[in-house]
């Protein structure tokens, strides 16, 4: 039988991570923060203040690959431009199609980047390569950005679960996300909108029966905790507190106490109760917030199919940014709104697009990001970039700094393994960050 | 010259001593004398009720009823801990908590298997030798019904599972890490990074006994068959491409070259697809494999076990992480695990046996309270406090550590701690008594694949203990439960003793007695029930109660 290596430890750019791995890169290596993968910090006052920071995250995620011909980089009478005009934006001379009339009026918020340009054209593989940032392999499963910002930024004061997905289907307890930082950094799904199990109080239990036999277990911990190590007690307690915090914000996914005119504003539609979902929990401090749409891979009836979801995305996303603004929220609200790759500008037999890694686009908004801006660009057929284009581990550097997030510094350390949390050949886009 | 001779007489004493020192006394020393020359205070050797809960937990898997804590602890005899130790060790359930224990430290919770289950438990009723098991495992024999089963350690992971194929090099490191301490993963490709010792040659050396392994579907029970090697092995490095051979590499063993046979010779059986004939080949590396792991000429297989029983035990391993047997990652009391491999050895692996000593030893009895400092750390707070945690890290041992329970030892615990162990037990209950083991992994098992080794609190076993019905169901009054019992007793003291003694194997103090009397007194006759259900909840979902401690 043929010797094939794993998928966890495939060989490549190996020769590169030894070399920072045996510390040669002496610079990086002496001022790296750790920030422990078993949540030991090595300089625990600057992973101390990232953990007081209030910045928040909405991670909107476009699940099959949003055309950005049909969205953010409208090619309109051009051979591969679909029958869709484009309309003005509130940004002079940037246009948008016309399938997204209420985020065009939103674009001096937005700060666009047209010239994303990635590795991979599978769902499969490109999902969760997209999402856990492409870093160099080392033979580790990186974590989900969601999963990244939860172990590196914690709760903060809102104590409530740091990654939560909002998504149709099913919900629970996603480990997967977490890659090497372990399980307790994977994200609590709310399947179809509704809490995990056992989050509902139990009916034979009141409140204030709830509230006493709580307050008798802290002080049962109390008494155990005298005198003894305080690791396991406070781990058990910090659970249960945050169980109960989210157990008493059971308003934020009771669709019965939205208003209607929020419901009619985001739409009568997944994405939309999701996305009006996903405000409340950020309006509560959840620290980061991802809403997933699926079935965005229009293989074939592309351009109806994608109207309509376009259609959707437009209304529930231009809501929320509305929202945001409003409410001040934007200013500690970092807002993507992405997929694993574009579509095709070349329509294929089935009226439809395919997967485009090379040239498409992603959508920013609120805390850290240029207003009003559009980064890059593609060539007149939309089939190319021809500015400096983009990977996704330019991305991650990007997110993170607009965060606060030093990448330069900042590592996880993985049992001893120190890791760079985002690609170490790229960087931060500075003209995405304000 | 009187006193050279006494001193010589001394020495021999002393030699003599040493030789006949019992493996506990050992321990104990050695632990005790480190830990003195590095001045880490030493936390006292603990009371009964610590004790008691942490025998019960340890060696049958669940906490002592309220009976059984009381009569230890009102026991006045000297050699009662041995006793209950012995006592323990004879039990039924300790071939459970030992089929649980290595079922979850072998498997990871890949899945259960009747057979598997089954050859564990006979095989800890035996109190099988350690050596004879893993060498069952690992070059598992189809011939023998009693054993066979015990080859789903690797059929289980000859399986596919989702859409990724058949993981041999999983197969390969999970030989290397359980049963040689060895995480050979990072040299699969290249030498390891950052452990000098860790050589690919080790990795892909290891990986001949299993590349070639396959799933045999010609029987009902877990059985492999081996494929014919005939040359070494090929690998290079992904760094410089150097191409390299190996025979089959054992860890902590030399290579075992691979024997060239004659063209028709190679076969002991012959494999025949017609006939439905399963080959066997003369060079087995399994076998070879078997024999030279499991042997004691092989220090590493000795120490890995040890090292692992004593995690078990204590908290931490000796060597620690568990995987990590390298020389940059040294043990942190070389000579206890030398102690511990050598006399486990000269003791044929006697896995009971080498229970039974640690349970003996002062260190395994220590308190999880750390010891008072002598010195005042604040001088405007002066008296004694407690040492900081600083001070007495894990490694040292001489603070008893708080451990995790599995999900199965906290069903037990629960089961018993609410007077529902019996009536669970009873037939007509099996199914249900299925289902609460199910919600009791969902709710605090690991996930596949991932080893279950520090207490790690979650959400989803925290919303597990607040609000799943059948969890609650057990504090429901009922006619023989704890809390049914209790709501008949007008004695507020006695329900309190009777509530510390059910959940937390001991009496509460005085405050404790008060704050329950003060929770009680709030509520009134017709709902006292209810609120003796929710004090136990309050003391089952507290941290004492789901610690080894």
């Amino acid at each position: 039988m043929p010797y094939r290596p794993t998928k966890l430890c495939t060989p490549i750019d190996h020769a590169v991570s030894r070399r920072r791995i045996l510390g040669l890169g002496a610079g990086a290596a002496a001022g790296a923060v750790g920030l422990g993968g078993l949540g030991g910090l090595t300089q625990p006052a600057v992973a101390d203040k990232l953990k007081e920071s209030d910045k928040q995250v909405l991670f909107v995620w476009l699940d099959g690959g949003m055309s950005q011909l049909e969205s953010w980089d409208p090619k309109p009478n051009t051979r591969f431009g679909g029958p869709y005009r484009s309309i003005k934006t509130s940004l002079p001379g940037v246009h948008f199609s016309e399938l997204m009339p209420r985020s065009a009026k939103l674009a001096h918020r937005l700060c666009l980047v047209r010239s994303m340009c990635t590795q991979d054209n599978s769902h499969s593989a490109g999902v969760p390569r997209i999402q856990r940032g492409d870093p160099k392999n080392r033979g580790v499963i990186y974590p989900y950005f969601g999963s990244a910002v939860a172990q590196l930024m914690g709760p903060g004061k809102s104590k409530l679960p740091p990654y939560v997905w909002i998504k149709p289907g099913s919900g629970g307890f996603k480990h997967q996300d977490a890659g090497f930082l372990g399980p307790k950094y994977g994200s609590l799904a709310f399947g179809d909108g509704k809490p995990p199990d056992n989050l509902l109080r139990h009916e034979s239990v009141t409140t204030e029966e709830d509230d006493a036999r709580n307050a008798l277990r802290q002080r049962f911990n109390q008494r155990y905790g005298q005198n003894r190590r305080p690791a396991a007690n406070e781990a058990n307690s910090y659970v249960y507190d945050m169980a109960r915090t989210l157990m008493k914000r059971q308003d934020l996914f009771d669709a019965s106490t939205f208003s209607k005119n929020d419901v009619q504003r985001y739409g009568e539609h997944d994405l939309g109760r999701h996305m009006l979902i996903g405000r409340k929990m950020l309006e509560a401090g959840v620290r980061f917030v991802k809403v997933n749409s699926y079935g965005w891979d229009t293989h074939g009836d592309h351009f109806n199919g994608t109207a309509s979801l376009i259609g959707k995305f437009d209304q529930a996303f231009s809501a929320i940014i509305e929202d945001l603004y409003a409410t001040g929220l934007h200013k500690r609200v970092l807002v993507i709104a992405m997929s694993e790759f574009g579509r095709t500008p070349r329509v294929n037999g089935h009226y439809g697009r395919d997967h485009w890694p090379e040239a498409w686009s992603l959508a920013m908004a609120g805390a850290g990001v240029r207003h009003g801006h559009v980064v890059g660009q593609t060539n007149d057929e939309g089939t190319w970039v021809t500015s400096d284009a983009y990977d996704i581990g330019h991305m991650f550097h990007t997110w993170f700094t607009a965060l606060g997030i030093d990448t330069r510094f900042a590592e996880y350390d993985n049992n001893g393994q120190p890791l760079p949390i985002a690609h170490d050949d790229m960087h931060p886009v500075k003209e995405v960050l304000s | 010259m009187p006193y050279r001779l006494t001193f010589a007489a001394a020495l021999l004493t002393l030699a003599a001593t040493a030789a006949a020192e019992p493996l506990h006394v050992t321990i104990d020393r050695l632990i005790e004398a480190k830990a003195k020359s590095g001045g880490v205070p030493i936390a006292e050797v603990c009371d009964d009720a610590m004790f008691v809960r942490r025998a019960y937990l340890d060696f049958v898997g669940m906490i002592p009823t309220d009976d059984e804590a009381r009569a230890f602890i009102d026991d006045k005899s000297p050699d009662k801990r041995v006793k209950l130790i012995d006592a323990l060790l004879a039990r039924p359930e300790y071939a459970r908590r030992m089929t649980e224990l290595f079922h979850v430290m072998l498997m990871e919770r890949r899945g259960d298997h009747d057979g598997w289950l089954k050859y564990l438990r006979t095989s800890f009723e035996q109190n099988k030798p350690w050596d004879k098991m893993a060498a069952e495992m690992l070059s598992p024999n189809a011939e023998d019904e009693a054993a066979r089963d015990a080859a789903f350690f690797i059929t289980k992971r000859l399986e596919k599972y989702g859409q990724n194929p058949t993981d041999y090099p999983g197969l390969t490191r999970d030989v290397g890490r359980l049963f040689a301490g060895r995480d050979l993963q990072c040299a699969e490709c290249h030498n390891h990074l950052f452990i000098d010792d860790y050589k690919q040659r080790d990795f892909q050396g290891l990986f001949i006994a299993f590349r070639n392994l396959s799933l045999r579907r010609d029987v009902k029970f877990p059985a492999v068959s081996e494929g014919l090697i005939q040359t070494k092995a090929e690998f290079a490095s992904v760094f410089n491409k150097r191409p390299h051979k190996t025979g089959l590499v054992v860890p902590g063993g030399e290579e075992v070259d691979v024997p060239m046979y004659e063209k028709g010779q190679e076969w002991l059986v012959a494999p025949d697809r017609k006939k439905k004939i399963t080959g066997v080949p003369k060079f087995s590396p399994l076998r070879e494999l078997a024999a030279r792991l499991a042997t004691q000429e092989n220090d590493l297989f000795a120490q890995n076990i040890v090292n692992r029983l004593w995690f078990v035990m204590m908290g931490r391993g000796i060597v620690h992480p568990l995987d990590m047997f390298h020389s940059e990652n040294p043990p942190s009391h070389p000579q206890v695990l030398d102690a511990l491999a050598k006399a486990f050895v000269a003791h044929k692996y006697d896995i009971k046996w080498l229970l039974r000593e640690l349970a003996m030893t002062k260190t395994y009895q220590r308190s999880s309270k750390l010891p008072r400092a002598t010195t005042p750390t604040k001088p405007d707070r002066p008296g004694p406090e407690a040492a900081s945690s600083q001070n007495v890290p894990n490694q040292t041992f001489t603070v008893a550590i708080e451990r995790r329970l599995s999900a199965e030892q906290l069903l037990w615990s629960v089961l018993r701690a609410t007077g529902e162990y019996d009536r669970y037990h009873k037939n007509d209950l099996r199914e249900s008594l299925a289902d609460r083991r199910k919600r009791f992994l969902a709710a605090f098992a690991n996930i596949e694949r991932e080893p279950e080794r520090e207490f790690a609190p979650s959400l989803r076993a925290a919303l597990f203990v607040m609000n799943d019905e059948k969890m609650l169901e057990f504090l429901e009054p009922r006619k023989d439960n704890l809390v049914g019992q209790l709501a008949k007793m007008d004695d507020d003291g006695k329900v309190v003793d009777t509530l510390f003694l059910s959940i937390y194997s001991r009496r509460p103090n005085d405050a404790e007695r008060q704050d329950v009397t003060a929770y009680l007194s709030t509520h009134g006759k017709t709902d006292r029930a209810e609120a003796i259900g929710q004090v136990a909840w309050a003391m089952l979902a507290s941290t004492e109660f789901c610690v080894n401690h």
